[in-house]
């Protein structure tokens, strides 16, 4: 057997945390580890903490859960989770008290089946009050009642209202790593890697293949595949490999978090079902409800604004119940590695790169390449790089479109402070955001401005920030698209109805939680 | 809601209830909870099928009387229509509250005191029965209801194991109708789930040998079975619509 078609019989994963139990869930219940499958080994450093980025999920973390055969009661239960529906973004337009729009996770009606931002401005002119997502989708009005998306005889994973997690990331990666242990078959090593042994006759230039890591007292562990999870360090990609890594600094700012975990006044005071970001002198805060506690951070650009400014800044928000709470203070470097798969080495997580998590991209990006690496497998070694080169594509590609997305919601801001200032310099927006920015300005983002067929942000998405933030889109010469009045009108009646039927029906988020800790929802 | 009257001697020793008057609370009830033991009785009249309470979302087994919220096409001229009538109705005015402060405590015989049951001073009707006799101890009647009530308790226990069993067996599934009346009005029903008859085709011999043990093959073939009892459902909705007209 030539050295090609050696099988892809043993992944090594480096690095326990979210990033490394995910992955590793995925590849065991996709390869059927329990069964004798592929062999999944997760060698993870007894001294190290998981950074726990990430409280924020994306609805994608519901087939995730599914696709590794865990029950939602039980994560729900484990992982002091909740529901969350989308993002509130407060006082990012203008800066004024009552200033805020929704991105949430139900499409707006009619989408895909004519273009509503049209009749939306159309109507806009005798109804200006009408938000854009409010108009035309109804879990705006759901998120502002503080209701849960769904119901206790909903079953598992199922929705009356799309929706996604806020979860305490320690309890999650121990949740995580406790089904993949004793139900996914995954071989868990508590060591520290202290060296990297190479193939010598390798595939690239400068580094062969990894053939196995060192550990303290495990000796070396070989692998076909190694996926680095090592988080910042980036210990195998990063350290081993010299893959550079691309700053994104110059077009997101921020470089700093001071983040606080602020318990409730009581145990049964209302929990917001969606994230609630708000805008402040030199970056946004964001507030994210667990069941026990709240996630309360700063996030800001140094450059801008003083440690002490930031801090009287988050107390400020918090208010009184901050006097005592420990604040913890994580540097942010945004940016990427220029590759994320190399020769037999796939980087997961921190150790891939790291944006601010204005839009909580950090576990979805887990999620995708977790995803793409057990579905994609190859077969053989002499398929890797086919695989490594396709990979790189994509993940490279959603990078600059998250990049993008998170970008635009600083340029559309008129708040005046310096860095809100400098966030609108032509020379700090990507080419491809202003070129999409020319087109938006006589017609609104639609399926087709976009590439690829797993899109991150779909073209819904687009129209939520632009138009919550008040974007104008001037569609004098488009009355082509005003064509089915009909149409348009049943559209926004619909979603009127909608939110009617759900405010009647659905519990509060709080409530739902309890019920679900007491009785748990049926899988059917 | 009924609120919790305990039954006392000294304070019901001339209280008077009209037994025929207990099958008046079945009035607008369109799902009635079942019990495994009734199911083979139930089932000669209404399809049994599943549905999740709205206060837990834990399933229940339910006789289905009608097709929307607050109808029951099985009461009519103010008479309860079939030759069996199931034990919820029957153990009317009564029920099992449960002492102490958070419920937990131990069972006790109470009376919904609102019940249409409960003879009214001025009623002239004879056909009514007593909860003590002159010497406090119970009624032959009284004891007829305690063990309906005492059937229904064991009943619910079964049927949560049950539902358990289904689950665990995977043997659940939505039930998703739509029908079409006489009128060509037509409706969906949602929420009712029923036995998943593809997955007890394919079960494995030892989960099977569990259900026969555990006794809930029968059960399950009754609840299949019932669904037949949809036909004379509708054809009471049919003759209900034809009358109104």
């Amino acid at each position: 057997m030539t050295e090609a078609q050696r099988p892809i019989k043993t992944v090594v994963i480096v690095g326990g945390g979210n990033a490394g139990w995910l992955t590793a869930g995925r590849i065991a219940a996709k390869h059927k580890t329990k069964q004798g499958g592929v062999k999944v080994i997760l060698v993870e450093s007894p001294s190290i903490t998981p950074i726990g980025v990430g409280e924020g999920t994306w609805p994608t973390m519901r087939s995730t859960l599914i696709a590794l055969g865990i029950s939602e009661t039980d994560f729900i239960r484990h992982c002091d989770a909740t529901f969350k529906q989308g993002a509130k973004f407060a006082r990012w337009v203008d800066g004024s008290r009552d200033d805020f729009y929704y991105h949430p996770l139900v499409l707006p009606q009619g989408f895909g089946k004519a273009d509503m931002a049209a009749y939306w401005h159309q109507q806009r002119q005798q109804q200006p009050h009408g938000s854009f997502s409010n108009s035309l989708c109804y879990q705006e009005a759901i998120c502002e009642q503080g209701l849960a998306p769904k119901t206790i005889r909903t079953a598992e994973f199922s929705a009356v209202a799309n929706y996604a997690y806020h979860l305490d990331s320690g309890k999650f990666g121990q949740f995580l790593q406790q089904h993949c242990i004793e139900n996914l078959g995954v071989t868990h090593i508590l060591d520290d890697v202290i060296a990297i042994h190479s193939v010598a006759n390798g595939h690239s230039a400068t580094h062969g293949d990894i053939a196995a890591v060192e550990t303290k007292n495990h000796g070396a562990i070989a692998g076909d595949l190694f996926v680095d999870c090592t988080g910042f360090s980036s210990l195998l990609l990063g350290k081993h490999y010299q893959v550079p890594f691309k700053a994104c600094d110059d077009v997101l700012f921020i470089d700093t978090a001071l983040a606080v975990q602020v318990p409730y006044d009581s145990p049964d005071a209302p929990i917001a079902s969606h994230t609630i970001s708000t805008a402040q002198e030199a970056g946004w805060i964001w507030d994210i409800g667990l069941q026990h506690r709240r996630g309360v951070g700063y996030v800001y650009a140094s450059k801008y604004c003083t440690e002490e400014q930031a801090r009287a800044t988050l107390a400020n928000y918090v208010g009184p119940a901050i006097d005592g709470l420990t604040v913890r203070k994580i540097p942010i470097v945004s940016g990427h590695r220029t590759r994320f798969w190399q020769n037999n080495c796939v980087a997961v997580g921190l150790s891939a790169g790291f944006l601010e998590p204005l839009e909580a991209s950090a576990l979805v990006l887990v999620e995708l390449s977790a995803q793409m690496i057990s579905e994609q497998l190859p077969a053989h070694r002499g398929l890797m790089d086919i695989v490594a080169k396709r990979f790189n594509q994509t993940f490279l590609y959603r990078w600059d479109k998250i990049i993008d997305f998170l970008k635009l919601h600083y340029l559309l801001s008129q708040r005046d402070e310096p860095f809100w200032r400098d966030n609108r310099d032509p020379a700090t927006i990507p080419q491809s955001l202003q070129e999409l920015l020319q087109l938006w300005r006589y017609r609104a983002p639609g399926d087709l401005d976009f590439t690829s067929n797993n899109e991150v942000f779909p073209a819904a998405s687009y129209q939520y920030v632009l138009y919550g933030m008040g974007f104008q889109t001037d569609f004098s010469h488009a009355d082509y698209l005003l064509d089915n009045q009909d149409f348009a009108a049943q559209q926004f009646a619909q979603n009127q109805k909608m939110i009617q039927q759900a405010l009647g029906m659905l519990p509060t988020n709080r409530e739902l939680i309890t019920k679900i800790r007491d009785y748990g929802l049926s899988a059917v | 809601m009924a609120e919790l009257i305990a039954i006392n001697p000294k304070l019901h020793a001339t209280l008077r209830i009209q037994p025929d008057k207990a099958e008046l609370h079945g009035r607008g009830i369109q799902l009635l909870p079942v019990v495994p033991a009734e199911f083979a009785s139930v089932a000669t009249q209404s399809p049994i099928v599943l549905t999740k309470n709205g206060q837990t979302g834990q399933f229940v087994s339910v006789a289905m009387l009608g097709f929307a919220p607050g109808e029951n096409l099985w009461f009519a001229d103010e008479r309860w229509q079939g030759a069996y009538l199931p034990l919820q109705l029957q153990r009317q005015p009564f029920f099992l509250g449960q002492s102490g402060d958070n419920g937990q405590g131990d069972y006790v015989l109470c009376l919904d005191p609102d019940s249409p049951a409960i003879m009214q001073q001025h009623s002239a009707t004879t056909n009514t029965e007593q909860l003590f006799q002159a010497d406090g101890s119970d009624s032959a009647y009284l004891q007829h209801i305690k063990g309906v009530l005492a059937e229904l308790l064991q009943g619910e226990q079964q049927q949560q194991q049950l539902v358990q069993a289904l689950l665990a067996a995977n043997l659940i599934q939505p039930l998703s109708l739509e029908i079409t009346f006489a009128n060509q009005q037509s409706t969906r029903l949602n929420g009712l789930y029923t036995i998943d008859q593809q997955k007890l085709a394919a079960l494995d011999p030892a989960t099977l040998v569990q259900l026969h043990q555990a006794g809930w093959l029968a059960p399950i073939y009754t609840m299949i079975a019932s669904a037949a009892q949809l036909y004379p459902l509708i054809a009471r909705k049919n003759q209900q619509l034809s009358l109104a007209v």
